[in-house]
């Protein structure tokens, strides 16, 4: 296919630019997990690290058919890294910090856009209000959001990047699709406020923010993963792996609001 | 292609409970005073909590026996706890936690009673506590995953089970999900 053709091509001119100018939202010790594919040498974090390509093809094709087909615009998918291991970096209750890039497409007027991936970094309190207003979610006061972001063991978010087309200039940012995940760090995690903006649902960004969670929860041998969805997206649910009342077990609500 | 309103792991701020918060503190089933009568203290904390014991009863009741490390760590990232002991021998005899955001949403997990001291109304002095001391923190969205010999329990404590349809999902993973065994229940006798 074309598409991947290109993928080749263009790849090593990316890369450059994503090593050059994607925000990295990582803590001190000042390491910048992010890579923008297999073939890019030369890490600016000096620890040891290793890539873990654990993403199925078929996670991958699921991505790639939910993208107009009839768009003029050449479409570059970049193969990155699910996940980067830092050797004896994380410890047990360490947050998953991982940023990258899930999608670039290069739009008609030459500007470079990017879906990003990232866990672990900070989220801005109204750019996630207005992420909720989007999709239509009651307001809920602030406070209790930081709160809640605080006391959640994961937080997901994607962002729609748009690359400045000066190296001086800044790109803009926007947050495009969030999702978090409660857990006693031992057993059990449920996944809350899984969300994506209505103008980029359809191109498996949501599929992806799961599927990356449930990874990381793996990962820490979290075995138990579970949520609460709605009629209209269990569907959704199924198709990542999950299972509606699994062995009769019932979902239950202490008197929920009908 | 299906276009979704959101990708909905519940909005949890659209479940809210009808009743007000100070409804269920002063209809106990059994009153803190009775219990300590019958020689049985209500705990709070991890605090004194026999963990090999808690592991005995999880063993009783059909969950699998977990490394005690991993049941420590559970038990500090759960935000409420509740427990009973029995103080003849200071042993757990009933037990159940709550994992949540501390604001919006709380799941209640592994909810146990030995089956020794099954049928006297423990289970439901549990869950009557725990679901309060989640009220009075606020938090409004009280969850949890009943297998099904066991929703006959949880509904007269004020749970239902899919309201409107939103549906409890687990991620299954090759071997057999392991999900939640709460409380097996002896055929002849329900927990009133």
């Amino acid at each position: 296919m074309m598409a991947e053709c290109s993928w080749l091509a263009l790849s090593s001119v990316s890369s450059r630019r994503l090593i050059r100018s994607v925000p990295c939202h990582v803590q001190p010790p000042n390491r910048c997990s992010l890579f923008s594919n297999r073939h890019l040498l030369g890490f600016t974090s000096e620890r040891r690290e290793r890539l873990r390509f654990s993403l199925k093809a078929s996670f991958w094709e699921s991505i790639r058919s939910g993208f107009k087909k009839n768009s003029n615009t050449p479409l570059q998918i970049i193969e990155t890294p699910s996940t980067i291991l830092q050797d004896e970096e994380v410890g047990e209750d360490a947050p998953f910090q991982q940023e990258f890039v899930l999608v670039e497409t290069t739009l008609e007027d030459g500007t470079i856009q990017q879906i990003v991936f990232s866990s672990g970094g900070d989220v801005d309190l109204y750019d996630l209000q207005t992420l909720c207003d989007k999709v239509g979610w009651p307001r809920r006061p602030l406070t209790k959001v930081a709160e809640a972001l605080k006391n959640s063991y994961m937080v997901a978010t994607l962002h729609s990047v748009k690359k400045a087309p000066e190296p001086e200039e800044e790109d803009s940012k926007q947050l495009v699709g969030m999702a978090r995940a409660t857990s006693d760090h031992a057993f059990n995690a449920t996944i809350w406020d899984v969300l994506v903006d209505p103008s980029y649902q359809g191109q498996g960004l949501g599929k992806a923010l799961v599927e990356q969670m449930i990874r990381a929860l793996l990962r820490r041998d979290i075995g138990n993963i579970t949520l609460f969805a709605d009629n209209k997206v269990v569907e959704f649910y199924k198709n990542l792996g999950f299972e509606a009342d699994p062995e009769g077990i019932k979902g239950m609500f202490w008197y929920p609001k009908l | 292609m299906m276009q979704y309103h959101a990708f909905l792991s519940h909005p949890s701020s659209s479940v809210c409970p009808r009743l007000s918060t100070s409804t269920i503190k002063s209809n106990y089933s059994i009153s803190d005073k009775d219990l300590e009568s019958r020689g049985f203290y209500l705990r709070r904390t991890p605090n004194g909590l026999n963990l090999a014991e808690l592991n005995n009863i999880f063993a009783k009741v059909g969950f699998p026996r977990r490394d005690p490390a991993k049941v420590l760590i559970a038990l500090e990232n759960s935000h409420s706890i509740v427990w009973v002991e029995d103080t003849g021998t200071s042993k757990p005899v009933a037990f159940a936690r709550a994992i949540g955001d501390g604001v919006f949403n709380a799941v209640v997990w592994d909810v146990v009673v030995n089956p020794s001291f099954q049928g006297i109304g423990l289970g439901k002095v549990i869950i009557e506590r725990l679901v309060d001391d989640l009220l009075s923190l606020g938090i409004s969205n009280i969850t949890l995953y009943a297998e099904p010999k066991v929703i006959g329990f949880y509904r007269p404590l004020g749970f239902t089970a899919d309201p409107d349809g939103i549906k409890g999902m687990a991620y299954s993973t090759k071997e057999k999900p392991n999900v939640i065994l709460l409380i097996t229940l002896k055929k002849k006798r329900m927990v009133v």
